[in-house]
């Protein structure tokens, strides 16, 4: 007897969903991505105005590590409270790297791979760890990372911080647009690559490890492998989107990277919708207008002690009302919209 | 070199090879050897020792707390025995979870051990490694029925689809063993009577453990009963019928 084809055996069953793409366009998706992404950053940056350029390339430069920890905790289930410091790792790389050899390409890869090699260390622990252990480490590394530029002061100049030296942007270009274009290549580098990561074999051990360790392990997954990779995946975004940071502000400190960066950032995500790269861009979305719009209320009330504080409040509001509504996240919501359409 | 290594170094690495038969040289023969478990006072195996042959259909069966599923985990790397060795295709090996796949060997769990982020295809395609996953996802899905769900969440599904799921990605990745963890829990007598003829057509070492006894009689060349960890019988179905210690072990009083 002849077994059908699994082409055959594929039509035979009529309600499988046909959502999905012939091979050969899902692997022209990650370019058509970042050219389409690219055309669109372009074109809005010529027509912004400064201040909407710069604004523009820190909702790049989010999206670099809301990607990364999207792929970490969204994908593979695990819990850091501690990107903000592994961007702060990355800047200060950036910044010494820059200071340097004032070479922006050497510099930016000398902080993705310092970065990276520092998410090894902490991803080689954390693949031991899980729920509120893991969440400790992550968070102890967020408290300590910032101390560490107070301790060895002669190299990071304590609180004060580092200025970067950066060239000029090249021709006529005004800076913002040429932050804006550099953060978003960035942006869509990196997250193309994480699209293409995460559709592979990769994506799905690292969900199959989320979803049960024991079941993913019996079907071949080294469970800490797995892990591991993902924490260096996702801090090497974290390193690129530090460098980026450190570009923006031209200048690098502790300040910048507070505790509360790494909760916004677990909380963006979380509102964007976990485990979606379209949640982390709409995650990186809302880091940079939620705290306009909390300037904008508090310069409304006439209360400058408002604004400190403002921003956290609306962030915890929104994710509670996205929640409640939504509890997949802000994808999920255009997931549905879709399939009901 | 670790023992492990040892079982490995033999192991073709190549296993979505579609006339899998004529050139997989990956072993199906297991073997356990005085195997006992302890757990702190509690003694979970007492010297139990087994040989799967190629090819045969070998229950294990015995009352809740007899010790199957710590026999399983022994076979599958997830706990180590306290004493004894276990052999594969006659070598000494040290079994890991995750080296099982590589190897040939396809662990079923009890309920249903599966990754609800995920569409059905998707399960059954992480049991897969190599370029062809995705072909030889579908081809078992079809072997197993569940191809219309192929797009749907297994959380969302009635129990006997996602037990066949479960089954579909253990038989995906074209083991030479199957060890089969109560298969036919929760199942309606129409799935049993599909299950007992996937197991007898599927044509490779298969290592059940199972406490539905009209399935085990009819399927098993070889059955093994344990009781409180202990071997208490070993032999062909007609004959653990027919063995008094047996039927006291599972009633509690003397034939």
């Amino acid at each position: 007897m002849t077994r059908p084809s699994v082409r055959e055996s594929r039509d035979a069953a009529s309600d499988v969903p046909r959502g999905e793409r012939p091979r050969s366009l899902r692997r022209l998706a990650p370019p058509a991505m970042i050219l389409a992404g690219a055309l669109v950053i372009v074109g809005l940056s010529f027509l912004l105005p400064p201040f909407r350029n710069y604004q523009l390339a820190t909702v790049g430069a989010y999206f670099c590590v809301t990607g990364g920890l999207t792929v970490l905790t969204g994908l593979n289930g695990q819990l850091s409270l501690g990107h903000g410091a592994l961007m702060a790792t990355g800047a200060y790389t950036f910044a010494l790297a820059q200071n340097r050899w004032l070479s922006l390409p050497v510099s930016l890869v000398a902080a993705i791979v310092v970065t990276t090699v520092a998410g090894l260390v902490i991803g080689l622990a954390a693949a031991r760890l899980r729920g509120p252990y893991l969440a400790g480490l992550t968070l102890a590394v967020a408290v300590v990372v910032p101390s560490v530029t107070s301790t060895f002061d002669e190299i990071f100049n304590s609180d004060q911080g580092l200025s970067v030296a950066l060239d000029p942007p090249p021709g006529t270009i005004p800076v913002e647009q040429w932050q804006a274009w550099l953060c978003w290549a960035g942006a869509l580098l990196s997250t193309s690559l994480l699209a293409v990561l995460v559709r592979g074999r990769f994506g799905r051990d690292l969900r199959a490890v989320r979803d049960d360790e024991t079941a993913a392990r019996l079907a071949g997954v080294d469970v800490a492998r797995t892990q591991v990779a993902a924490f260096v995946v996702s801090a090497a975004c974290a390193g690129l989107s530090g460098a980026l940071f450190a570009v923006l502000a031209q200048s690098v400190s502790p300040g910048a990277f507070p505790l509360t960066l790494s909760l916004f950032l677990l909380m963006a995500i979380v509102i964007g919708g976990l485990g979606s790269l379209a949640g982390a861009l709409g995650g990186a979305f809302l880091l940079v207008a939620l705290p306009t719009l909390a300037q904008a209320v508090a310069e409304g009330t006439g209360s400058p002690r408002l604004e400190g504080n403002l921003a956290l409040v609306i962030f915890g509001v929104v994710l509670v009302v996205v929640m409640l509504a939504a509890p997949g996240g802000l994808a999920s919501i255009r997931f549905r919209r879709r399939r009901t359409s | 070199m670790a023992t492990d290594d040892v079982a490995t170094d033999h192991v073709a690495t190549d296993h979505v090879a579609t006339d899998h038969v004529a050139t997989d040289h990956r072993p199906d023969e297991l073997g356990l050897h005085h195997i006992s478990v302890r757990f702190g006072g509690l003694t979970a195996l007492d010297d139990v020792s087994l040989r799967v042959a190629p090819g045969r259909i070998v229950g294990v069966i015995g009352p809740n707390g007899a010790g199957k599923t710590t026999l399983f985990n022994i076979v599958s790397g997830f706990v180590t025995p306290s004493e004894g060795s276990l052999t594969l295709g006659g070598r000494p090996w040290r079994p890991r979870p995750h080296h099982l796949n590589r190897l040939g060997i396809a662990r079923t769990l009890q309920g249903v051990g599966q990754f609800n982020g995920m569409t059905v295809l998707e399960n059954v395609m992480v049991g897969v490694r190599g370029r062809h996953a995705e072909s030889e996802a579908w081809t078992a899905l079809e072997r197993c029925g569940v191809t219309r769900f192929a797009g749907d969440r297994p959380g969302a599904l009635p129990y006997a689809v996602r037990k066949r799921v479960e089954l579909a990605r253990a038989l995906a990745a074209r083991p030479r063993i199957l060890m089969l963890d109560e298969p036919a829990g929760g199942l309606d007598a129409d799935e049993i009577r599909w299950l007992a003829g996937l197991i007898k057509d599927v044509g490779i070492t298969v290592l059940l453990v199972e406490h539905h006894m009209d399935l085990v009689m009819s399927v098993c060349d070889e059955i093994l009963v344990l009781d409180f960890g202990k071997p208490i019988a070993l032999g062909t179905p007609a004959e653990i019928s027919a063995d008094p210690r047996v039927t006291e072990a599972y009633l509690g009083t003397a034939a």
